[in-house]
């Protein structure tokens, strides 16, 4: 390889070159002894021979070249130059690396981001042929299913549902699968070993970790006889569970815990770094691992949709053709079962893309946004570089008047701005990882995998590429320029100290593209910002200052039905509701913001329409606590048994659309079996159950006492008080557990941090994005005080004779600030089209707000207008302060 | 060509030697010019035809002693071919009718 024996003798040139010359030299020496030899006197030979050897020198730059060390050495010899050049400067260094590290430190953390959660593959064996399942409603009006469990991904429409388990034996007939499992969570009380604990378990088909490609280190996988109901309770541990509650103890392989009561015996122990998809990159992880073990009253209701779907697809078959058989399933099984399946279709992603959904959206029109940020930064860099060149514009006529080609100027100044390039991709890499570590710092809960987001190869290869491109791009204007350099035109008009008409056209035009990028960014921070504020002016309808909410889940082993748990809650509500600073006290199946269970029921017996609301089981408590007022009739109270008449109620939005507006108290409702048909006494206020961008859905509050024969568990409990909630956590603690001492009470938040929590995603984005509008609005302003003041101090002469003639101060201030009026009226025009252009890529990540909305756009432009008048008034000001004599003596 | 065969014929030898080699073997009539040989050494060395090895002098004074290798040798080869059908042709010519 020629290349390489040249590029590795370029290091050795050094010796190369004395070890020619000593050659040479003996050369000379040997043909002056032969010359000698021949009887020519001895100086006379020396001469002789050097005579004929000839130049020495010149046959040295032969080799030079021959070997390619020219090329080489002039590049090294800009890049000296270029350094110290900018050594000389080092406020303009400073400067333009500073900006550069900006840019492009913004960059690479943005893009480890990426890196983490989308571009990395999921950890799992061959992962692309990992599909997500989830049934989706076409009717989504319908409503005549029930659901529960949360689905895990985020693709898909508003009808999305869990899988029902009963479909999943049709749809493992689709040959496009290798295998289909479902998992679901299912958390668990750890007991039998210290504190009683609620830990994240899943339950899950016994094909579950063949389908992921992941088996246990130890021990094995389910069989499939464990994974029917009655089977022995057999469990799969994490790694995490092995090492931190067993201690890593080599026996732990067929040891028994207690879940909710119930001994299991541990088969297997999964690898470290295992994670369930559902739990990937979250603080939480999934400890044990249960059998689905469906029943066979469950596997009957095709209706009853309860479980995320896994799939891995046969190698080479791609998602389009398994979504097609799949389709065909879901027909054939529509025919088959109208009732339940008409309205549904299974469908499938990509696990990964299901996975990051609404994040990756996010997450492109950062990355979008950043870029935007490079750009204004390399606009300004180039800026400051075509001032710094026509500063140097009489060097480099001289240089060329001198005989220098066009070329090496231009070699030189390219190197000059990539030596730039290098040292804000330096200290950008630098800049990026600060901000990594604050961008994961201050990241909401929820965006898989973000906390393993690091500088990688790739990111380390996108930083450096982006740094050359900027380099080549900043690089180019005033390179470009000096090459057009007449030297002669150039000398005459350095002389009288004015640059040339192209040169201000190009600065002229960078400044308008600079305003108009920063528009852009500020019309998107203006549109998330008026997103965010939307969100934020939602009425819950409820009221979530001071009250405390509570998991407590009572395992079935010790509280085996409705009325067991009913006493207990009884309990604890008399108990809370003595402690100093309770106001009120309240039970549910779920708190709002914390799920819920819905139910089909039929009104007035009417058996032909079936509806579905949303189900709630609460004490008479309940709306005091959370603060909902009653409209019309009146609320539950401790008069309702299970004895007595069961009663409910309901809220507007169920009188509305379920009713049609009539009253509704007086009306009945049953779910079609014999149990006693429910009357409904009351009405409240509608309240939004899933936080500020969910829906309002007709519900029914049913009291807790007479729920004894509903599928519904209390579960939560939430205190209001007239002090700070979290100051009665351990009081309220100290009573459960005086009533059950293994009774874990667990997910303790204040109704004000769940909600915080709910539009913690939406803050991060929208605050991401305007610190970037802001990043790039402060590059702007730098960008057009520069471009002005430059334009200034050039035409000071100029200024100088209007004052002379008479100009008052106010003119000249105009015809400063008409130029810049000029040059900012351009760039918000281009910014209005672009950000036009650009911003509907965000409508997936606004909340009720047009991407035409045009608030966001009078705001951000007005906003942009006045700093940047500002900018501009201050060069402005210092023209318009011209003293004519001071100013005429400069010429 | 001129200095492949010269290294081809003998063992390794130094830059003045291939230069006093040529003119002797030529009878005088070839003088390689220095201007040409060292920058043709160096060619060579870089097309790998060549390879320079350290040594001394019988004198005792440090030299660069060039040898073939195996790519030279193909190449001194192929300039042989190449040479013979140019001197045929020209002798072609030049023939007397």
């Amino acid at each position: 390889m020629p290349f390489l024996r040249r590029f590795a003798a370029f290091f050795r040139r050094n010796r190369e070159t004395r070890a020619l010359r000593e050659e040479m030299a003996l050369h000379v020496e040997l043909r002056a002894r032969k010359l000698r030899l021949s009887g020519l006197a001895p100086d006379d030979a020396g001469f002789a021979a050097r005579r004929q050897f000839g130049n020495a020198a010149v046959y040295q730059d032969q080799i030079s070249a021959i070997w390619g060390w020219t090329m080489w050495e002039r590049f090294l010899q800009d890049l000296r130059h270029g350094i110290r050049t900018l050594m000389k400067a080092p406020a303009f260094a400073a400067i333009t690396v500073l900006t550069l590290a900006l840019g492009l430190g913004i960059n690479t953390a943005i893009f480890s981001a990426v890196n983490a959660v989308m571009l990395r593959p999921l950890p799992y064996p061959q992962p692309d042929r990992l599909v997500s399942l989830w049934e989706e409603n076409i009717h989504p009006d319908d409503r005549r299913f029930s659901s529960s469990g949360a689905p895990a991904g985020t693709l898909g429409g508003s009808g999305r549902t869990t899988v029902a388990p009963a479909n999943l034996v049709d749809y493992r007939a689709c040959d496009a699968f290798e295998g289909l499992a479902a998992y679901d969570s299912s958390p668990v009380n750890l007991t039998g070993m210290g504190t009683p604990q609620r830990i994240a378990g899943e339950s899950v088909t016994w094909n579950y970790f063949s389908v992921l490609g992941v088996p246990p280190a130890e021990g094995r996988t389910f069989l499939p006889e464990e994974d029917r109901p009655g089977a022995n309770p057999v469990v799969i541990v994490s790694h995490q569970f092995w090492q931190q509650r067993l201690g890593g103890a080599p026996d732990a392989l067929d040891r028994t815990i207690l879940l909710d009561g119930k001994p299991y015996r541990i088969v297997g122990i999964l690898p470290a770094g295992f994670e369930s998809p559902q739990k990937l990159g979250l603080a939480e992880t999934t400890e044990v691992y249960l059998t689905a073990s469906y029943s066979n009253e469950l596997l009957a209701n095709r209706g009853d949709h309860d479980v995320n779907g896994l799939a891995r697809l046969k190698p080479g078959v791609s998602i389009a053709s398994a979504q097609d058989s799949l389709t065909a399933i879901s027909a054939s099984l529509a025919r088959q079962y109208p009732t339940t399946n008409r309205n549904f279709r299974a469908e499938i992603a990509s696990l990964r893309d299901d996975l990051n959904g609404i994040v990756s959206h996010s997450l492109w029109a950062l990355l979008g946004a950043s870029g935007l940020i490079v750009l204004i930064a390399c606009v300004n860099v180039a800026n400051l570089l075509m001032m710094r060149a026509a500063g140097r514009r009489h060097e480099s006529s001289v240089r060329m008047a001198l005989g220098s080609g066009r070329l090496p100027l231009v070699r030189q100044l390219m190197t000059e701005s990539l030596v730039i390039a290098a040292a804000g991709c330096l200290a950008g890499i630098g800049a990026g990882r600060l901000l990594m570590f604050g961008l994961t710092a201050i990241a909401p809960a929820g965006i898989p995998r973000i906390d393993t987001a690091g500088m990688d190869w790739r990111v380390f290869g996108v930083a450096a590429a982006l740094a050359l491109v900027t380099g080549l791009i900043f690089g180019m204007a005033p390179a470009w320029q000096a090459s057009q350099a007449n030297p002669v035109d150039a000398l005459k008009t350095a002389a009288r100290g004015t640059s040339g008409k192209s040169q201000a056209r190009w600065r002229t035009a960078l400044t308008i593209a600079e305003v108009s990028l920063s528009l852009v960014l500020l019309v998107a921070a203006g549109l998330l910002l008026r997103s965010f504020s939307t969100l934020m002016g939602v009425k819950l309808g409820f009221q979530t200052d001071r009250v405390i909410a509570m998991n407590i889940n009572l395992p079935e082993l010790r509280y085996a039905d409705g009325p067991a748990r009913f006493q207990f809650f009884q309990k604890l509500e008399d108990r809370v509701r003595a402690l100093p600073g309770v106001v009120g006290v309240a039970t549910a199946n779920r708190m709002p913001m914390r799920g819920g269970w819905s139910s089909g029921i039929f009104i007035d017996g009417d058996m032909g329409n079936e509806f579905e609301p949303d189900f709630q089981a609460v004490t008479p408590g309940y709306f005091q606590t959370l603060g909902i007022p009653l409209l019309r009739g009146r609320l539950l109270t401790g008069q309702d048994t299970d004895k007595s008449v069961p009663v409910a109620v309901v809220n507007q939005a169920f009188a509305h659309q379920l009713l049609h507006d009539r009253d509704p108290v007086g009306h009945t409702l049953d779910r079609g079996t014999p149990a006693p048909r429910i009357t409904i006494v009351g009405v409240v206020n509608d309240i939004r159950r899933k936080g500020k961008e969910g829906q309002i859905k007709p519900e029914v509050y049913l009291n807790a006492a007479q729920t004894a024969l509903y599928p519904v568990r209390l579960a939560d409990f939430a205190v209001r008080s007239s002090v700070d909630p979290h100051s009665l956590v351990n009081a309220i603690s100290r009573e459960v557990w005086a009533i059950d001492k293994d009774q874990p009470v667990t997910n303790v938040r204040t109704m004000d941090e769940i909600i915080d929590e709910a539009v913690a995603r939406r803050r991060f984005q929208t605050l991401l994005l305007i610190i970037f509008a802001g990043v790039a609005v402060a590059l702007a302003i730098v960008g057009i005080y520069g471009v002005l003041g430059y334009s200034v101090s050039q035409r000071i002469g100029e200024l100088g004779i209007r004052v002379a003639l008479g100009a008052p101060p106010r003119a000249i201030l105009a015809l400063v600030l008409r130029q810049a009026g000029t040059l900012i009226a351009a760039g918000i025009a281009m910014g209005i089209v672009g950000a036009y252009g650009l911003t509907r890529f965000l409508q997936d990540l606004l909340f009720q707000v047009k991407t035409t909305d045009w608030r966001a756009y009078a705001g951000a432009v007005a906003l942009l207008a006045i700093v940047a008048v500002i900018a501009a008034l201050v060069p402005a000001r210092r023209g318009a302060r011209v003293d004519p004599v001071v100013a005429l003596r400069q010429e | 060509m001129l200095i492949l065969k010269t290294l081809a014929r003998n063992k390794a030898m130094h830059g003045f030697e291939i230069a006093e080699f040529i003119l002797e073997t030529s009878n005088g009539v070839l003088q390689v010019e220095e201007g040409s040989l060292y920058p043709a050494l160096q060619r060579m060395l870089l097309k790998n035809w060549l390879v320079g090895d350290w040594g001394k002098t019988d004198e005792n004074r440090r030299a660069r002693y060039y040898s073939l290798t195996a790519e030279g040798r193909k190449q001194l080869v192929r300039e042989l071919d190449r040479y013979a059908r140019v001197s045929q042709a020209i002798a072609a010519i030049l023939q007397p009718v």
